[in-house]
C-alpha cells in the first residue's frame, strides 16, 4: 500500500453545504414516534418521560449551534439577549420547521422570563395524547433544542413546554445573563 | 346518498374501529285491540316480536313504548310490567311502538369478526386464481365496500347503493389511518383505535363529503 502524494479533498476542505432543505415528514413522524415509545419504555411517570425527551432535544440542539451560525449568520456571534431570541424564533425555526414561530413575548411579572408561542408544533402533528397522560406535551423535545442553543451561546436558560394557546415555550434566563445584558445596554 | 357507517377490522380479525353516521331510525307506532294479533316474547331482557309481521313491524323488532310510556327492558317507566299490562283486557285499545333494535358494541365486534373469515373463504372459492376477497357486497337497501390494505387491515364502508366514489373514500380513510393512528406513539397495532386526531379528521372528511360530494376530497 503506497501513500499517494496526490491530495484528496477531505470533508474539512470542502465548503459547508447548504444541506438537504427538505426531509420527508412521514419519515420524521415515524422516527419521532419510535423515540417517544423508547423513552416511554424507559420511564415510569410522565415527568420522567418529559425529562428524557428534553434531554434528547438538548443533545440535538448542541450540534445545531455551530452549524446554523456558520450557515445563516456568517459566523458572527450574538451578544444581546433580544437578538438571540429573535435568532431562535425566526432563523432557527425556519431552518428546522420551514416557518417562523408564531409569537415571542416578554413576561409581565418576571423580567427573566420570555414566552415563545406556536400553535401547531411539527412534532405533535400526528400525536394524540391519551387521557391518562394529558399533561404530556411532546414539544418538550423542541424545548430541549431551544435550551441547548441558548445555553451554548452564552445565555444560560431553562426552557419548558406548556399547553397554553397551542404550545408555549417558557424561557427562563439566569439572573447573571439578564444583569449582563442590562449592563451592555447602559454602555 | 348517505354513508351509514365505517368499520375497520385488524389483521387478526378483531374490530378496531367503528363509526355510525346517519343510521336511519326505523320505528313504527300502531294501535292494537284485544286480542293482540302480534305474538310477543321476552328475549334477552327485551320484548321482541316473534310472530305476526305486518305494517312495517318485522320479526325481531323490539317493543319501545306502550301508550307513549317508554319501556326499559320488560318494565314500563311507570313501574308496571309490560307483558302483564298487555295481557289485561281492560287496557285495550293500546298504542304500541316497535323499532329495529340498535346494535350494541359487542354485536358489532361479533359481526365484524364474522366478516373476516367470509372474506378469506371468498378469495379461496373463486374460480379465478389470485383473487382478492369480497370487495363489494350489494343488497336492496345498502352496499358494503371493503378495501384490504397491504398489511391485511380491512376497511369497510356501508353506504347507499347509489353512492359513487367509495373507492376513493376508502383510500382516504387508509391515508388518515396511516397518518393519525400509525404515527401516534400511543397506539399499539391490532388494538382498538382511540386517537382523537383520527376521529376528528374522519368526522371532518365525512362532513366535507356531505357538503360537496366525494369527488372533492
Amino acid at each position: 500500500m503506497s501513500l499517494t502524494s496526490r491530495s484528496r479533498l477531505s470533508i474539512l476542505d470542502k465548503p459547508l453545504s447548504r444541506g438537504k432543505g427538505e426531509v420527508s415528514l412521514s419519515c420524521f413522524a415515524l422516527l419521532f414516534s419510535e423515540v417517544v415509545q423508547y423513552c416511554q419504555n424507559k420511564s415510569q411517570t410522565v415527568p420522567e418521560l418529559q425529562n428524557k425527551l428534553h434531554e434528547l432535544g438538548r443533545k440535538v440542539g448542541i450540534k445545531l449551534i455551530d452549524l446554523y451560525f456558520v450557515r445563516e449568520k456568517n459566523g458572527k456571534r450574538e451578544i444581546k439577549l433580544l437578538n438571540i431570541l429573535l435568532f431562535v424564533k425566526s432563523t432557527l425555526w425556519k431552518a428546522l420547521f420551514g416557518r417562523e414561530a408564531d409569537k415571542l413575548e416578554h413576561s409581565n411579572d418576571d423580567e427573566n422570563t420570555y414566552y415563545l408561542m406556536e400553535k401547531d408544533p411539527l412534532v405533535n402533528k400526528f400525536i394524540s395524547v391519551p387521557r391518562d397522560k394529558s399533561s404530556l406535551n411532546c414539544a418538550v423535545f423542541i424545548a430541549g433544542i431551544i435550551e441547548a442553543v441558548l445555553t451554548g451561546t452564552g445565555f444560560t436558560a431553562k426552557v419548558t413546554a406548556h399547553w397554553h394557546k397551542g404550545t408555549t415555550y417558557m424561557v427562563k434566563f439566569d439572573d447573571v445573563v439578564v444583569a449582563r445584558d442590562k449592563q451592555l445596554e447602559e454602555r | 346518498m348517505v354513508i351509514y357507517g365505517i368499520y375497520i377490522v385488524s389483521k387478526s380479525g378483531g374490530l378496531i374501529f367503528n363509526y355510525d353516521n346517519n343510521v336511519p331510525k326505523i320505528e313504527n307506532e300502531r294501535k292494537f285491540s284485544y286480542p293482540l294479533d302480534i305474538k310477543l316474547q321476552v328475549e334477552n331482557k327485551k320484548i321482541v316480536v316473534e310472530f305476526g309481521q305486518r305494517d312495517g313491524i318485522n320479526v325481531g323488532h323490539v317493543l319501545y313504548s306502550v301508550n307513549g310510556i317508554p319501556i326499559t327492558g320488560c318494565q314500563m317507566d311507570d313501574g308496571q310490567d309490560a307483558m302483564q299490562f298487555l295481557q289485561n283486557k281492560e287496557n285495550y285499545p293500546v298504542t304500541l311502538k316497535f323499532g329495529r333494535p340498535k346494535m350494541t358494541t359487542n354485536e358489532k365486534i361479533f359481526l365484524a369478526s364474522m366478516f373476516y373469515p367470509l372474506f378469506a373463504i371468498a378469495s379461496q372459492l373463486s374460480p379465478e386464481p389470485k383473487s382478492s376477497g369480497i370487495e363489494v357486497l350489494e343488497a336492496d337497501t345498502f352496499r358494503l365496500n371493503c378495501f384490504q390494505t397491504l398489511t391485511g387491515v380491512k376497511i369497510m364502508v356501508v353506504s347507499d347503493p347509489q353512492q359513487t366514489g367509495i373507492e376513493l373514500f376508502l383510500k382516504r380513510i387508509y391515508e388518515i389511518y396511516a397518518d393519525y393512528a400509525l404515527k401516534n406513539p400511543f397506539y399499539s397495532l391490532e388494538m382498538p383505535i382511540r386517537c382523537e386526531l383520527f376521529d376528528n379528521n374522519l368526522k371532518s372528511m365525512l362532513e366535507q363529503i356531505e357538503k360537496s360530494g366525494i369527488a372533492n376530497i
